[in-house]
């Protein structure tokens, strides 16, 4: 990798953390989510700022390629943060239904007794 | 023994009216419950000149959660039986005691709209796409419950106390709930009979769903049945 696009995308890496950490301390994100892009935000630093490091552990673990495997651990952590949250969706949904329920049967009480 | 019927109504402004004073006429002694799901018509103010009680949802849930609620409100109210009925003017009124009558041996009842072992010919006529689809449901859901059931989405049921229960909380919300809960009842262990009524047309308002999803929710179903085919062992020392 050539200085510049070095420089470049170590300032992306470092543009990204300071925006999940803007976020996290605005508490924007909830606590377990901010840990979960914190870590993703320093490991994009530490992976721009040590050009080396990637090749290396491409290299332990058998990957000829360095960016496969870059994009190969973007692409799983992106399906599973997917994944979860669909789970979360799936339950947020259930608990707005219930609670619509709950809602319309408070409502219901309330007009029987004014009347 | 006190009786209830829930009308789920999603703007039926129109029809519902005749469908409530057929009501009045037909089963006086009969508790009437509308659910009003999010209409923007005027659905909760016919269904208050009418001087029934109406549940009114503060948004659309779709006919599965409107019916878990009416489900859940005559649970709570003490009901020992209840029965859905269309707002659309789709059931017959003089068909209720039909199905009533098949709840003193059951703890559920279909009015299916074909005669049994006769599907097709029950004098409703459905088209040859909707016809195969409902063939395919059928089929299934006699693999996944071991039981024939003529019309599996029919939305003309009755039930008493202990699936009203159930029904009050685990009702499936997503569309085409019926086939869902057919499964549910069955998988329960209770007995669900299907008996042969007359439907008619609908009366106004549009069908809610066409096509595009309508597929869809064929295959979620699909997927629901075919994920429940590996529990018909368990389940099956009950049925």
């Amino acid at each position: 990798m050539s200085d510049t696009a070095h420089l470049v995308f170590a300032v992306l890496a470092l543009l990204a953390l300071a925006l999940i950490v803007r976020l996290v301390r605005l508490q924007a994100l909830k606590a377990k989510y901010s840990v979960l892009w914190l870590t993703v935000g320093v490991l994009l630093a530490v992976s721009a700022a040590v050009p080396g490091v990637l090749d290396w552990i491409a290299g332990k673990v058998g990957v000829a390629y360095q960016p496969a495997l870059f994009l190969l651990l973007g692409f799983g952590f992106l399906l599973l943060l997917a994944m979860h949250f669909s789970y979360e969706l799936s339950r947020l949904e259930t608990r707005v239904r219930t609670l619509a329920e709950e809602l319309t049967l408070l409502r219901h009480e309330l007009d029987d007794r004014q009347d | 023994m006190r009786t209830a019927v829930v009308i789920p109504a999603f703007n039926e402004a129109e029809a519902l009216p005749g469908v409530l004073a057929e009501l009045a006429a037909a089963v006086p002694d009969h508790a009437v419950v509308v659910i009003d799901d999010g209409s923007s018509d005027d659905t909760a103010g016919v269904a208050a000149a009418a001087g029934v009680t109406c549940l009114r949802l503060p948004f659309n849930l779709g006919i599965g959660g409107a019916l878990r609620l009416g489900f859940r409100f005559t649970a709570e109210e003490g009901f020992e039986r209840v029965y859905q009925f269309d707002a659309d003017g789709q059931h017959d009124p003089s068909q209720i005691p039909i199905l009533l009558a098949g709840l003193e041996n059951a703890d559920m009842v279909v009015g299916t709209r074909f005669a049994v072992g006769d599907p097709g010919d029950g004098g409703y006529r459905v088209g040859r796409g909707r016809g195969l689809a409902m063939g395919l449901l059928r089929w299934l859901v006699r693999r996944a419950t071991g039981r024939r059931f003529t019309d599996t989405s029919s939305g003309f049921r009755a039930l008493r106390r202990p699936v009203l229960e159930l029904f009050a909380t685990d009702y499936p919300v997503e569309y085409m709930d019926s086939v869902e809960a057919l499964l549910l009842a069955v998988r329960h262990g209770f007995t669900v009979v299907e008996v042969p009524v007359r439907m008619r047309e609908r009366q106004g308002g549009r069908p809610s769903t066409r096509n595009l999803r309508l597929a869809y929710h064929y295959v979620r179903v699909l997927i629901v049945l075919v994920a429940g085919l590996g529990r018909r062992t368990r389940l099956g020392a009950t049925a």
